[in-house]
């Protein structure tokens, strides 16, 4: 079944699935010719961190609080702006919601009717 | 009998609790089912047949000798039916999935009692053709809500959540009040139909619309008035997290119903269609940056909810500045309207799946804080691939329903104001890099020592969200056929508000 046919996009779901299949297929086939022969439960299949001692399991996790790093101190000005409100208070979040009212109400006055 | 049955179901289950406890879940899920069941013989009817009008007490609307409607009405149209899968549908899971999440805790017969409330008031909320029982519905389901919410009371943070909730909706449904009251001021009416009928766009009514636009976009969390949903949900149950979700989008339907319905084209339609735009942007972008930073699981998917709820606000926006201009409305403004409803559909299925994951890790490992979380994707692979099921359709990518609903959002809001259009694949990238994050933390890397003996969540859990993740497949690979059954006969039922006026007022002599 299509959709989105207005002349910007095409979109079938069932041809993406037969497509994502074979694409799978091509990737199995290149899996499959990998190397085999290798010996499991040896040095061959341990970690290798050049050398070094390979450390515990919880450490070498990379915690979620360490994930995109770059990317919040390079936006650390838009965080310290967009952080200041959400203060878990709920009078803030009245104070806010009394604010929208009025926006809303003076753009509906100025515009008027059409 | 919709309404009804819950309402009524919800008075009986603690008494057949104090029988026994699986009597009583068998009869909560038996209510829930035939509820269910009647939803859908009564979509086929409106699909076949149009919308219905039941007039509480009377056969006919307006009685003999009256030019209005005085009588409590009921009003069903293929958008509101539409709602009324969506509750049916979640309602069901969320009951499944909580008979195994709910057995640790105490006070199960008030839990479903709650619960069935909170059903109740969703649906009413979604069939009334009158503003002041949308006042009352939404109150009930308020109510229930905050009382689900706080129900997990030896967790600290649980009462926060719950008074944060009612605060919340209390404020919002007592401004909804004042707004009836200046209709009832004016026009002595409150039916929806017969107001929409008499609307004369007034200084009160813009004062009135200013209010219910607000009022019920923070009933939704739009941003910036958002702030109280990651508070809210993430201590919520699981279960009722994702129930929560659904009354959200029951106000954010109150919404769409004032704006299309209840002013249509007396509206100045460009202004508020771009009010609701911006508010659309707002949240999704704010919701989406502050969604990835978050460390705690279900607070990353609530801010998610907030950025998704934009991109339903931002193509119905879209159709709304346009429905004045019939040309673009027949172009991409239908398009926009049905996209976004869709996205609703989608936004229940794929948000109320990741809250049960969220749910079902906590039941197993105590905690939220992705922080403390590592490789359980060795331990649970089946909830981690639901995860990811539910991620992947949260961030649009193919063949998931996410994507059906979202490119259709693209594209009509694209020839609208291809900016518009630009900031959703933003975002959808974002929410990518979001669930990622979550992703990565939660389930990948080797398994932790203290997870060691965490195994697979109970059956009914199970059943619950592979029920969702099997729906959401479904909806990605056969779009047309949720978009002809459901979405473009909801659009066209927004669109036209001569026929829901006609509902109730055609039969004046």
């Amino acid at each position: 079944m299509l959709i989105g046919q207005s002349g910007f996009a095409f979109w079938n779901p069932i041809v993406w699935v037969i497509a994502f299949v074979v694409v799978m297929a091509i990737a199995f086939v290149f899996r499959s010719r990998g190397q085999k022969n290798y010996k499991k439960d040896t040095a061959q299949t341990k970690i290798f961190l050049s050398g070094e001692e390979v450390p515990e399991a919880e450490e070498r996790h990379v915690r979620a609080g360490n994930v995109y790093w770059g990317f919040f101190e390079t936006l650390k000005g838009y965080y310290s702006v967009i952080l200041r409100p959400h203060t878990g208070i709920i009078n803030d979040y009245i104070i806010w919601f009394i604010a929208i009212i009025a926006v809303i109400a003076i753009i509906i006055f100025i515009a008027g009717v059409v | 009998m919709i309404i009804a049955i819950p309402l009524l179901a919800a008075f009986l289950t603690p008494l057949i609790g104090r029988i026994s406890g699986k009597a009583r879940n068998t009869f909560v899920i038996t209510s829930l089912a035939f509820v269910g069941f009647l939803v859908i013989i009564l979509a086929r009817d409106i699909f076949l047949n149009g919308l219905h009008v039941y007039t509480l007490g009377a056969t006919e609307p307006i009685p003999a000798g009256y030019m209005v409607p005085i009588r409590i009405m009921l009003e069903v149209d293929s958008l509101s039916i539409f709602m009324g899968i969506i509750t049916a549908t979640i309602s069901l899971i969320a009951v499944i999935y909580s008979f195994s999440f709910m057995k640790g805790e105490t006070g199960h017969n008030r839990f479903y009692t709650l619960l069935l409330l909170l059903v109740a008031g969703m649906f009413g909320m979604e069939f009334t053709g009158d503003m002041f029982n949308l006042f009352v519905f939404l109150e009930i389901a308020s109510i229930s809500g905050a009382a689900l919410v706080a129900f997990r009371i030896r967790f600290a943070d649980s009462p926060e959540g719950g008074f944060k909730y009612i605060v919340i909706s209390a404020i919002s449904a007592l401004m909804v009040l004042f707004a009836i009251g200046l209709f009832y001021a004016q026009y002595n009416l409150l039916n929806i139909g017969a107001l929409a009928q008499a609307m004369q766009y007034t200084m009160l009514d813009k004062m009135a619309l200013a209010i219910l636009i607000a009022a019920f976009a923070i009933k939704l969390g739009t941003v910036p008035m958002h702030m109280w949903l990651p508070d809210t949900y993430s201590v919520a149950p699981a279960s009722i997290t994702a129930m929560l979700l659904v009354a959200s989008q029951a106000s954010m339907y109150a919404l769409f119903r004032i704006c299309f319905t209840l002013y249509g084209v007396t509206l100045n339609l460009a202004t508020v269609g771009w009010i609701v735009i911006v508010l659309g942007l707002l949240s999704m972008f704010i919701g989406v940056t502050m969604a990835i930073r978050q460390t705690d699981l279900k607070r990353l998917i609530a801010y998610n909810c907030v950025c998704e709820s934009g991109f339903i606000l931002l193509g119905l926006g879209v159709g709304l500045a346009v429905l004045g201009n019939p040309g673009a409305l027949a172009t991409y403004g239908t398009m926009a309207i049905s996209g976004g409803i869709f996205h609703m559909i989608n936004h229940a299925l794929f948000e109320g799946l990741l809250f049960l994951v969220a749910g079902a890790i906590f039941y197993r490992i105590g905690t939220r804080n992705l922080n403390e979380m590592g490789g359980l994707g060795h331990l649970m692979k089946f909830t981690s691939i639901l995860f990811l099921l539910g991620a992947l359709a949260s961030s649009g990518i193919p063949p998931f329903n996410g994507f059906a609903s979202k490119i259709l959002i693209y594209e009509s809001v694209y020839q609208f104001n291809p900016i518009l259009a630009i900031i959703g694949i933003l975002v959808s990238i974002l929410t990518l890099a979001v669930f990622m994050k979550a992703f990565f933390s939660a389930f990948t890397g080797p398994v932790l020592p203290k997870y060691k003996a965490v195994r697979e969540v109970p059956k009914s859990m199970m059943i619950g969200m592979a029920t969702l993740a099997v729906i959401i497949v479904l909806f990605g690979l056969f779009p047309g056929l949720v978009r002809e059954w459901l979405t473009d006969p909801a659009a066209n039922a927004l669109i036209n508000q001569g026929a829901y006026i006609e509902g109730i007022m055609g039969v004046v002599p």
